[in-house]
């Protein structure tokens, strides 16, 4: 496949392409059953392109081993884009950023001397020979795979990178070894910064834009949040004035942290309104390569977390975690669908004069239509004064109506086979064509008119299924309305329409979650409909089955005194101890010492939640997480000892650290260090650690302990997995009264749960990792006060609530 | 939080709009990155006089706001392309030649964004 591109757009074989990409984590929708299912539904949504990230940390768990086997065969993945017709944008770091641990570098790297990760320590460039050695090492193994496939049509280097001095060494060099090793087409940078960088040393110019990062404001009441966007095209011109404009990342969602707001509450506060101005926004300013950032949420299951984020990255995206297509994909779809039908792939802006306070208008002219596009916007607040709710007034003499942050694309004298469409402010859905006949879909609306050019007027306010026909020289028009809720259900196949479903695939299949009666349309047939009977899984959705607690262990043998822990790692001693110098990444790190009975004092900082034993009893156990606000938690604390605590002349110290992610690097620094950072006693003795990463349980089958600080539950249920049925399970811990646990379905963690404020209290229970016969372990660590008697603390667990939920069910119908 | 590099950061100052002022200096700062808020003034320092929230404040289409009232509750929006003026009051510090020039604001999802220039008066 021949890529080029020019000012305009990228053109593959010679045919210019408009690019309506989508991103997703292989690693957090892992296995091909879940790989493949996304695909199929993005395809659906009328996205081109899929937009992969490879993360080197997960693919690499020590220098020179690569694993690209079972879940991490990302030939698969790249099979999969390939058989669903999705083009690939390929973007393997090798820093990727996306609230991965470490960034995605893997932490071998980071602890290597002489390695300087991504060449920078703060701001300042460092080069760094070693770093660009192993750079090479990732490259050689992962640029194999991605040039044997012909649908990758872009390639990024680095992400999201700057430095003070901005030398060009590094970017240079990695574009160098990815072309030496075999990358054909277009390689960009993307530039969070939207300044420029980098462009002189990439084909084309890319950025990223997200401009609602803080949750605690309200978008629509910043009429500015769009300034940048608003002028994106004069930035890519300046940047770089012979590549067409490439948002690499553009908003459709967002991610929340440990202490954010919750996704309920982004969602609902970006709506669809968001992705709906971003992306007509983008097209306004001539954007012809758009790649939403997310489309499909994830799970960060195993350690794939940076510490800022928690177990769901739903990332608000248009289709959510549990693989549910959501309202902002439906959005996305009409955008997609409208581009489908109309190729804007060579458009010029032209003036437009033209002023309203809060409103956005900009005006472009379509080479390949030959026609005018008008975009327009309302960022006026809602329930306020907002005039333009009233009409805006076009200088071509129309009214347009439009509610507070809408956002409308208009056709101005758009020539259709049978009538011209002088202006409409009723948007086009979808259009099918042949050589003879054309049907238009247009999304009903009340308030809106299509003008045509021989005077008629047809309203906007419209049943579904309202057909107006126009014959003109051998040639028919129809111009066919549906309502916005059918629009959500209307699936446009390129030659045909499928109404009512849930969603269809590209090979047609139809999913519903009811019985249902499902419309087609084609141009040959004309409508018709078939019944979908689903009376089987009618209520099962969303409802709640409490699981039954086969078992409850103590799990925690590290803390009892008489534990045999002679076989675990020795720290030299007063060396360190931290998860770099001892070679331990897990979540959960053991440390196993003898310290005397004349100790007043112990001072430790450890990340992120720690707790202290002492001859099987806690001293301490705390969050250590820095705070947002631009706060941070004293990390450093010194605990007070006695005789006690210290009750033999030699005493046994049991130090638990849960580490919840490295840095993920945008900002700080990926080799900040976890597990236990400093550890000090007064007076000063020796101390001679034993180290041990990950709890028993993951460890060994014999781990029933004396003491009840570490817990597990166990429960077993069956699920029954069938052919042709989509089905999302979820486990909730709505009643859970526990404040932490670990969550491993059949073996496999998949989920931390830490009560706090907006706590996530619904656990994926991913398909990948589902059987017909599960095994569900839920470890809780709890705290001491917590803990009234060990007898009484197993009967309390035994009687927890775990619920099993299913989120949806649909069932496939070809 | 962002890290901006210190090549960009300088982007916002106006090269020669150092002022002196009669008991004090004024600057200009255009919003040339983006979008956004500035949720606190920490200090302002010309040449060894530094200028805390207090005596520092900032004017944009004719609106005055006082460094002090400036939070992250009560953040100022600063559009990208807006120009504001930073006055700074209390003593002269501005020399005639080159001055050295260091700002320091808040931004919510920047945390601290220390600017740091060299502006000459003729």
């Amino acid at each position: 496949m021949e890529i080029t591109f020019d000012k305009y757009s990228l053109m593959i074989n010679g045919k210019r392409v408009f690019i309506k990409s989508g991103a997703f984590h292989y690693f957090r929708t892992p296995g091909i059953e879940m790989t493949r299912d996304r695909f199929l539904k993005m395809k659906a949504g009328g996205y081109n392109t899929v937009d992969l990230y490879f993360n080197w940390n997960y693919h690499s768990p020590s220098q020179g081993i690569y694993d690209f086997t079972g879940i991490k065969d990302v030939r698969k993945v790249l099979e999969e884009a390939k058989k669903a017709g999705l083009y690939v944008i390929a973007r393997p770091g090798p820093f990727i950023n996306a609230e991965v641990n470490a960034g995605g570098l893997p932490f071998w790297l980071l602890k290597m001397e002489d390695v300087i990760p991504r060449n920078r320590v703060g701001t300042e460039y460092k080069y760094s020979a070693k770093y660009m050695e192993y750079v090479a090492e990732w490259y050689d193994q992962i640029i194999p795979i991605i040039k044997d496939f012909d649908n990758v049509i872009l390639f990024q280097i680095e992400n999201e990178y700057a430095t003070d001095s901005m030398e060009e060494d590094y970017i240079r060099e990695l574009y160098k070894m990815a072309r030496e090793r075999g990358i054909t087409c277009p390689i960009f940078h993307n530039d969070a910064y939207f300044a420029g960088l980098w462009a002189d040393c990439v084909d084309i110019y890319a950025l990223d834009l997200y401009p609602y990062i803080n949750p605690n404001q309200n978008w629509k009441h910043d009429s500015f949040c769009f300034d940048t966007l608003d002028n994106v095209e004069d930035i890519f011109r300046c940047a770089k004035c012979d590549s067409p404009p490439f948002i690499a990342e553009m908003q459709s969602g967002w991610f929340d942290k440990w202490d954010g707001m919750g996704y309920k509450h982004i969602r609902e506060a970006l709506g669809d309104e968001h992705i709906n101005i971003m992306t007509k926004t983008a097209l306004s300013q001539g954007v012809t390569l758009f790649n939403h950032f997310l489309t499909v949420g994830g799970t960060n299951w195993g350690d794939l977390a940076c510490d800022e984020v928690y177990t769901s990255y739903e990332f608000t995206a248009p289709i959510d975690e549990f693989g549910v297509p959501q309202s902002n994909f439906h959005k996305a779809k009409e955008i997609n669908y409208f581009l489908e039908s109309f190729d804007l792939t060579c458009t010029d802006p032209i003036d437009f004069d033209f002023y309203q306070e809060n409103i956005y208008a900009k005006m472009r002219h379509d080479n390949t239509n030959n026609c005018d596009w008008l975009f327009i916007r309302n960022m006026g607040i809602p329930q306020k004064t907002n005039e333009a709710e009233n009409g805006i007034f076009l200088p071509n003499g129309k009214t347009i109506k439009l509610k507070s942050c809408d956002m409308k694309i208009c056709p101005i004298n758009l020539k259709l086979k049978a009538c011209e469409i002088e202006f409409s402010d009723a948007e086009i859905f979808a259009k099918l064509e042949n050589e003879y006949k054309e049907a238009v879909f247009f999304i009903s609306d009340k308030d809106a008119n299509i003008y045509l050019n021989d005077g008629t007027v047809i309203s906007g306010d419209q049943q579904d299924y309202t057909n107006f026909t126009f014959e003109k020289d051998g040639k028919t028009t129809n111009i066919i309305f549906i309502t916005k809720h059918l629009s959500d259900k209307s699936w446009f196949l390129g030659d045909r329409m499928i109404f009512n479903a849930e969603y269809v695939l590209p090979n047609g299949a139809v999913a519903v979650d009811r019985n249902t009666e499902i419309a087609y349309f084609d141009l040959q047939y004309g409508f018709a409909k078939k019944n979908c009977i689903v009376n089987e899984f009618n209520n099962r959705a969303s409802s709640l089955e409490a699981l039954e607690i086969s078992d409850v262990q103590f799990c925690s043998p590290e803390i009892d005194n008489d534990f045999d822990y002679s076989n675990w790692q020795k720290i030299q001693v007063n060396g360190k101890t931290d998860a770099f110098s001892c070679n331990m990444y897990n979540e959960f790190v053991w440390y196993k010492a003898k310290i005397p009975y004349n100790l007043t004092e112990i001072t430790l900082s450890a990340r992120h939640l720690f707790a202290v034993y002492i001859n099987g009893k806690e001293i301490i156990n705390r969050n250590s997480y820095k705070l947002e606000k631009l706060q941070e938690v004293p990390e450093t604390i010194s605990v007070p000892l006695n005789k006690i605590i210290l009750n033999k002349d030699i005493n046994e110290l049991t130090i638990l650290v849960q580490n919840l992610g490295f840095d993920k690097g945008f900002s700080g620094d990926t080799n900040n260090p976890r597990g236990l950072v400093l550890f000090e006693t007064t007076p000063k003795v020796p101390i001679e650690f034993y180290v041990c990463e990950k709890l028993s349980p993951e460890r060994t089958e014999k781990y029933e302990s004396d003491n009840p600080y570490l817990s597990k539950i166990t429960v077993n249920f069956d699920i029954d997995i069938k052919d042709n049925v989509f089905f999302a399970k979820y486990i909730s811990f709505e009643d859970f009264r526990c404040r932490r646990a670990t969550i491993f379905l059949n073996g496999i963690k998949i989920g931390r749960y830490i009560k706090r404020r907006h706590v996530q209290d619904k656990f994926y229970l991913i398909n990948e990792f589902l059987k017909p016969h599960n095994t569900l372990d839920i470890v809780v660590w709890e705290k001491d006060r917590n803990v009234k008697s060990a007898w009484g603390f197993k009967s309390d667990l035994k009687n927890v609530k775990i619920l099993l939920g299913t989120f949806k069910i649909y069932q496939l119908f070809k | 939080m962002v890290v901006v590099p210190e090549f960009l950061i300088k982007r916002i100052y106006q090269k020669g709009s150092l002022k002196k002022l009669e008991n004090g200096a004024s600057v200009n700062l255009k919003n040339v990155l983006g979008p956004g808020f500035i949720s606190g003034f920490n200090y302002v320092k010309i040449n060894n006089t530094t200028y805390e929230a207090k005596d520092v404040k900032f004017i944009m289409n004719g609106q005055e706001y006082l460094g002090t009232e400036v939070s992250e509750e009560n953040p100022v929006a600063f559009r990208l392309g807006q120009v504001g003026t930073l006055v700074m009051t209390g003593e002269q510090s501005v020399i005639d030649g080159i001055n050295k020039i260091v700002i320091e604001a808040l931004n919510p999802e920047a945390g601290v964004v220390r600017l740091s220039i060299e502006d000459e008066v003729k």
